[in-house]
């Protein structure tokens, strides 16, 4: 049964949210990183929540993640995935870049990896939700981010469990971003996943003018 | 004899004759709860997802919700030959996966309210729960055999422990 159901025009609005998000988000990691950042077009995508796990790929697949709750008008969860590979790769070109020599991610202290990636999460979605909230006209105020290495089924729980309590399908804003002019065989990407409130959804087609 | 192997997905419930082997893979917060007769030898699993239902609509899983699920899977162990005094419980999961601090989100503290209320739950049917490996911030895998009626779970980091 489909327990949210949304008009074209409205999930395509909603899109649009993603699309200025990310735009934010891309050019903030292009200058973290000073790369060029490829950004697919966000999807809006509703999904089971029985299916959330096989939806963004293997469910048992090692993911790295960066999450954070963002409060005020419009309140919504943000999280920053990326395949364990990219994400320690990504610290690597962080640290390069940082000190001028190249450490691999292996020997650097778990500890010194998470706060690097959770300072590019933090960057990377904090500038998302700065773009949607300057977009709406809504203030916000964004949490400590959270890290967590695991699988991505696990990691996906947290979908389910904001979403579970209503229904049994989930709204989601998905973007792919690709780092480029990496060393051959090289590849770090991530994507951004926007988990609005259920009960800030009105609020957000309002704002946009698609109720 | 090889055990078949049945991978029970997200709200999924379900009780077996054996020699089957359970799998839930990927618990974060969710929670897999594992009830079992040893004399009867069947064994059933539930992949619950949240803790209280409040009231179920028509259409959802029973197995989603730890309220629902407990008197679920009981019935069925009951209506497949086990009797209640029999019946013994496992559970694995209930993880925080992210901690934020300084947020105060429901959400963020599920695993935790669904490990109590399984518990509760089982409490209140008299189902003897005689091991659990639950909490933490890291998610499990796990496999409960029909065999020797152990869990085995899997944690990335900690490897394999069988309780």
């Amino acid at each position: 049964m489909p327990d949210i159901a949304f008009s074209d025009r409205q999930l395509d609005a909603i899109r649009e949210v993603g699309n200025i998000g990310t735009g934010n988000a891309a050019t903030a990691l292009s200058g973290l990183l000073s790369r060029m950042i490829h950004m697919d077009v966000p999807k809006t995508e509703l999904v089971s929540i029985y299916e959330l796990g096989e939806h963004y790929g293997d469910p048992l697949q090692i993911v790295g993640a960066v999450f954070v709750r963002s409060t005020g008008g419009f309140q919504c969860s943000l999280i920053f995935i990326q395949p364990e590979e990219d994400a320690q790769l990504m610290v690597e070109l962080l640290l390069k870049q940082q000190f001028g020599t190249f450490i691999p991610a292996g020997e650097v202290p778990q500890e010194m990896t998470d706060s690097a990636l959770t300072e590019v999460g933090n960057i990377v979605l904090s500038s998302f939700l700065n773009a949607i909230n300057m977009l709406l006209g809504t203030q916000h105020q964004i949490s400590v981010p959270g890290v967590a290495h695991d699988m991505l089924s696990s990691i996906l729980d947290v979908v389910a469990s904001i979403y579970g309590q209503m229904g049994e399908t989930a709204l989601l804003v998905n973007t792919e971003l690709k780092v480029e002019g990496l060393e051959e065989g090289h590849k770090i990407s991530g994507h951004i996943i926007l988990i609005p409130d259920p009960d800030s959804l009105e609020l957000l087609l309002r704002k946009l003018k698609v109720v | 004899m090889a055990e078949n192997s049945i991978v029970l997905g997200m709200a999924d419930l379900m009780v077996v004759a054996a020699p089957i082997k359970l799998i839930t893979l990927g618990l974060g917060s969710c929670i897999g709860l594992v009830v079992y007769d040893s004399f009867a030898k069947i064994a059933g699993m539930a992949h619950i997802m949240l803790p209280d239902s409040r009231g179920l609509h028509a259409s959802e899983k029973v197995g989603k919700f730890a309220d629902t699920a407990v008197p679920a899977l009981i019935e069925e162990m009951l209506k497949k030959g086990a009797t209640r005094p029999r019946i013994k419980a496992k559970i694995a999961g209930g993880a925080q996966m992210f901690s934020l601090p300084g947020a105060s989100a429901e959400f963020l503290t599920v695993g935790a309210k669904n490990v109590s209320e399984t518990k509760k739950r089982l409490a209140r049917m008299g189902i003897a729960l005689v091991a659990a490996d639950t909490g933490g911030n890291k998610g499990r895998t796990i496999e409960f055999s029909t065999s020797n009626w152990m869990l085995k779970v899997k944690t990335l980091g900690k490897g394999v422990s069988e309780i």
